[in-house]
């Protein structure tokens, strides 16, 4: 470290020269705002666009000349999340402050308009916390079906047993189809008609059995479409943690005649619970996300809107893109707090146990 | 210095790069012309396309190339939106549903093309043959103004497929007769006649259930007498409901009442909610899907060719499956009629309903001499002899002297409802707002088809909502 700065001092600030970093800072700032006032916007968004390429430009040089080559290799990974991720995450929060939509030419400022609409308007908030609370419900339901149904599954294949890697191959498969392709399955498997489920029930029952006529149906419909894919995943990481128990373990514990339940609890639990509260995050995150098997199984009918497919009709079929942009924020935010929580309560538990 | 000469040279090489790029796109040589166009991926847009391919001369002797993007229907309007609302502007052509025209006019993507028709009396003519009714759903906006914007490209309308099989069974046709006093409808004729409650005795009638007798023998599977549209997805409830609420006299917001028509009190007059009542009314009689929200304009046929049920309304588009042995097994028992009617004042049926199909649009950055070319190319497609070839190949025909030509009907089962049809349609909005409109009603009529709310509360919630959002857009004063 000290070798390589005293091989080349820091430019001063005015000194013309590519690795001057804080002189390309300086410059380009000054020029973005003088484009930003004077140029009409479609000029000067490229002109600061080429001014932030020129500070990257200036600290790719700089990195290069003082030898940080550890900041140089990450440095396309880092200009690939900017461009990709970070600048449309930007851009779409400076855009919920204006008013917006992507099919029409004009746009003006509103500050937080947006955010009283999606929060407080009369006709669009009741939908809103709707959808949200559908969304809490599946969030709940989904996840605790996979969680119990994929730790279930991963203590059975923990064993060994005839055919167990065919039968494991055979139950990673639903994790592995698209969702369009689970979502159609299940529509014919709903389906009163053609449908193998109300085919089975009329039968014992002598009625007409329809799932999805009902709320309640509509949900299960979901919930069980969405655990016959996703409880694999949680059996996978649950898996890796059963398998790396180490078995020296389970053998004095028989040398001491220790109660199954009493094993399970003090030598299996400990060593699955990180990974069981990866798959709890992991899963809760997605839930929150839920909309594809919604629009191919019901089209939010039902009473089975969610936020996610609420707000794809909101962004992109409506094309109301600042009001879109607003709720994602919204939505974002509760994810990063539920997140955070849920991390804080994990960590909280690690260091009591 | 080597280092900072490195960086120069890269500098350059991709400005040449980009101002090559850039020179490439600007300097397509006159000879020859590219329209790239993006379509449904369906037989009519297929059809399209492979008559130009091979049949297509361009007059002023340029190459003309039509660059087809196929787009499966599920994805199309995304898909659209994306590429116009990005800027991309990749498009000269674009099959679009009647109903985008505000949208997309307003955000400066439709062309206009008054001017082309004007600066062209042989290319004014042809699109004055295509019957008024879809002209004006396809080309106009605000709807019924005179301000053009699209071409027919698959014309469609609702028709009633039914089974002659299943209707014209002697045994059917007696306990028809003697439940309901009339004779059941068997032949094209006899189905072109029927009112809605004729519809609705038919679907009561032929309810039966797995083992019950169905012509004369147990039935295999259960059987229902009619379906159509009552899904929650896309405009899949709203094209039928709309033909009930016109027919029984009723109306929806009128567009081409800005700014004096109003939403309250129209959208949920009287006779409209009694319309909606007699379509909620017929509900029960169809294939308990339908009970879901899910039964769309697939889902009706799908059952249809299953031979589930004996009649079906839906558009013509989706008929041609109905033909192939392959995907349907009612084949050799198809008959099509009109979609069924109401007695008006004087007797006679009345028969309003919402047109589908779709035109297709110039959009506004195509060049001069693509535009030239684009109007050779739409001039070829609207004659005579290529919409009868169309016709001939599975599509539908809205120019007068096609389909009044008599080999028309011959070409296709349901072409014998097809010139009747077209006096009697009519379309929804145009205005920019249609999405929010669409899903909102959409959503209100699933709550009343899976039974959920009444007809009155679901038409008061349509106006307070259209009430409330075309007043602030400035439509309702």
């Amino acid at each position: 470290m000290s070798l390589t700065q005293s091989a080349r001092p820091t430019p001063t600030l005015f000194n013309v020269s590519a690795d001057n970093w804080r002189l390309a800072i300086v410059v380009a700032l000054v020029v973005s705002i003088i484009a930003g006032i004077v140029l009409p916007a479609a000029v000067s968004f490229w002109l600061i666009g080429a001014m932030v390429a020129l500070v990257a430009a200036s600290f790719v040089v700089n990195a290069y000349r003082r030898r940080y080559y550890g900041g140089l290799l990450v440095a396309p990974a880092i200009a690939v999340l900017f461009v990709m991720n970070i600048f449309p995450l930007l851009w779409s929060l400076g855009l919920s402050f204006f008013a917006y939509q992507s099919n029409q030419q004009s746009i003006r400022f509103v500050g937080l308009n947006n955010y009283i609409k999606v929060l407080t308007n009369e006709i669009a908030a009741p939908d809103n916390w709707h959808a949200l609370s559908n969304t809490a419900l599946f969030v709940v339901l989904t996840v605790s079906a996979q969680m119990i149904v994929g730790f279930l599954l991963a203590m059975l294949f923990a064993k060994q047993f005839p055919l167990r890697k065919y039968l494991l191959i055979l139950v990673l498969t639903p994790m592995m189809l698209s969702v369009v392709a689970s979502g159609v399955f299940f529509t014919y498997y709903y389906d009163p008609t053609f449908g193998i489920l109300s085919y089975v029930v009329n039968d014992a029952t002598d009625g007409q059995f329809i799932l999805m006529s009902s709320k309640a149906g509509a949900v299960a419909g979901i919930v069980f479409a969405d655990a016959w894919m996703w409880s694999p995943f949680v059996m996978l990481l649950v898996l890796a943690g059963l398998v790396s128990v180490p078995k020296y373990l389970y053998e004095a514990a028989a040398i001491d005649r220790v109660s199954a339940w009493r094993r399970f609890w003090s030598i299996t639990f400990p060593y699955i619970r990180g990974l069981l509260m990866l798959a709890l995050l992991f899963r809760t995150i997605e839930a929150f996300k839920l909309a594809d098997l919604v629009i191919l199984l019901t089209k939010g009918g039902n009473d089975t809107m969610t936020i996610s497919y609420h707000l794809i009709r909101i962004a992109n079929e409506q094309n109301k893109t600042s009001e879109g942009a607003a709720l994602s924020y919204v939505m974002l935010f509760m994810v990063i707090v539920l997140t955070n929580l849920y991390l804080y309560l994990a960590n909280r538990r690690n260091k009591g146990g | 210095m080597s280092t900072r000469t490195k960086i120069k040279g890269a500098l350059m090489a991709a400005g040449v790069a980009a101002s090559l790029g850039v020179a490439d796109v600007s300097t397509a040589r006159a000879e020859e012309v590219t329209l790239t166009m993006a379509v449904p991926d369906w037989p009519p847009t297929r059809v399209m396309k492979k008559f130009f391919d091979e049949q297509y001369k361009p007059k002023s002797g340029n190459t003309v190339k039509l660059d087809v993007d196929f787009i499966p229907w599920p994805d199309f309007y995304t898909r659209v939106n994306a590429s116009l609302t990005s800027g991309e502007k990749k498009y000269n052509f674009i099959v679009s549903d009647s109903q985008w025209l505000g949208a997309f006019v307003e955000g400066g993507y439709y062309r206009k093309i008054n001017d082309l028709l004007d600066a062209d009396p042989d290319f004014k003519k042809t699109f004055m043959s295509v019957h008024e009714n879809p002209r004006n759903a396809y080309s106009t906006y605000p709807y019924k103004s005179e301000n053009y914007y699209g071409f027919p490209q698959f014309p469609d309308v609702l028709v009633n497929f039914a089974r002659k099989d299943v209707l014209c069974d002697a045994t059917e046709q007696k306990n028809f007769q003697a439940k309901y006093n009339k004779k059941l409808p068997c032949t094209g004729e006899e189905i072109d006649a029927m009112t809605w409650d004729d519809f609705k005795n038919i679907g009561e009638f032929f309810r039966r259930k797995k083992g019950e007798m169905l012509m004369g023998k147990p039935a295999d599977d259960d059987f229902y007498g009619i379906a159509f549209q009552a899904g929650k997805g896309y405009d899949f409830s709203s094209m039928q409901i709309n033909g009930f609420i016109w027919q029984m006299g009723g109306d929806v917001w009128d567009e081409t009442k800005v700014p004096n028509g109003q939403a309250e009190g129209v959208v949920n007059s009287p006779v409209a909610v009694k319309a909606l009542e007699k379509y909620l009314s017929m509900i029960d009689y169809m294939p308990p899907v339908a009970k879901t929200g899910t039964m769309d304009i697939f889902k009706s046929d799908e059952l249809f060719r299953e031979g589930k049920v004996a009649m079906n309304i839906d558009w013509i588009g989706v008929g041609e499956a109905s033909l192939d042995p392959k995907t349907s097994k009612v084949v050799d028992k198809l008959v099509v009629g009109l979609a069924p009617g109401t007695p008006g004042p004087d007797g006679k049926l009345v028969r309003w309903s919402n047109i589908g199909g779709q035109p297709f649009v110039l959009t506004t950055w195509t060049t001069d001499a693509q535009i030239k070319e684009a109007v050779e190319f739409v001039k070829w497609w609207l004659s005579d002899d290529i919409q009868n070839q169309f016709a001939a190949a599975g599509g539908q025909s809205a120019v007068k002297s096609v389909y009044e030509n008599p080999k028309y009907v011959t070409y296709r089962p349901w072409n014998r409802a097809w010139a009747a049809s077209l006096d009697w349609q009519k379309d929804v909005w145009h205005v920019p707002q249609f999405f929010e409109l669409l899903t909102q009603q959409q959503d209100q009529f699933d709550l009343a088809i899976t039974g959920k709310q009444d007809a009155k509360t679901t038409l008061d919630n349509i106006a307070k909502f259209q009430q409330n959002l075309l007043t602030e857009a400035g439509l309702i004063q």
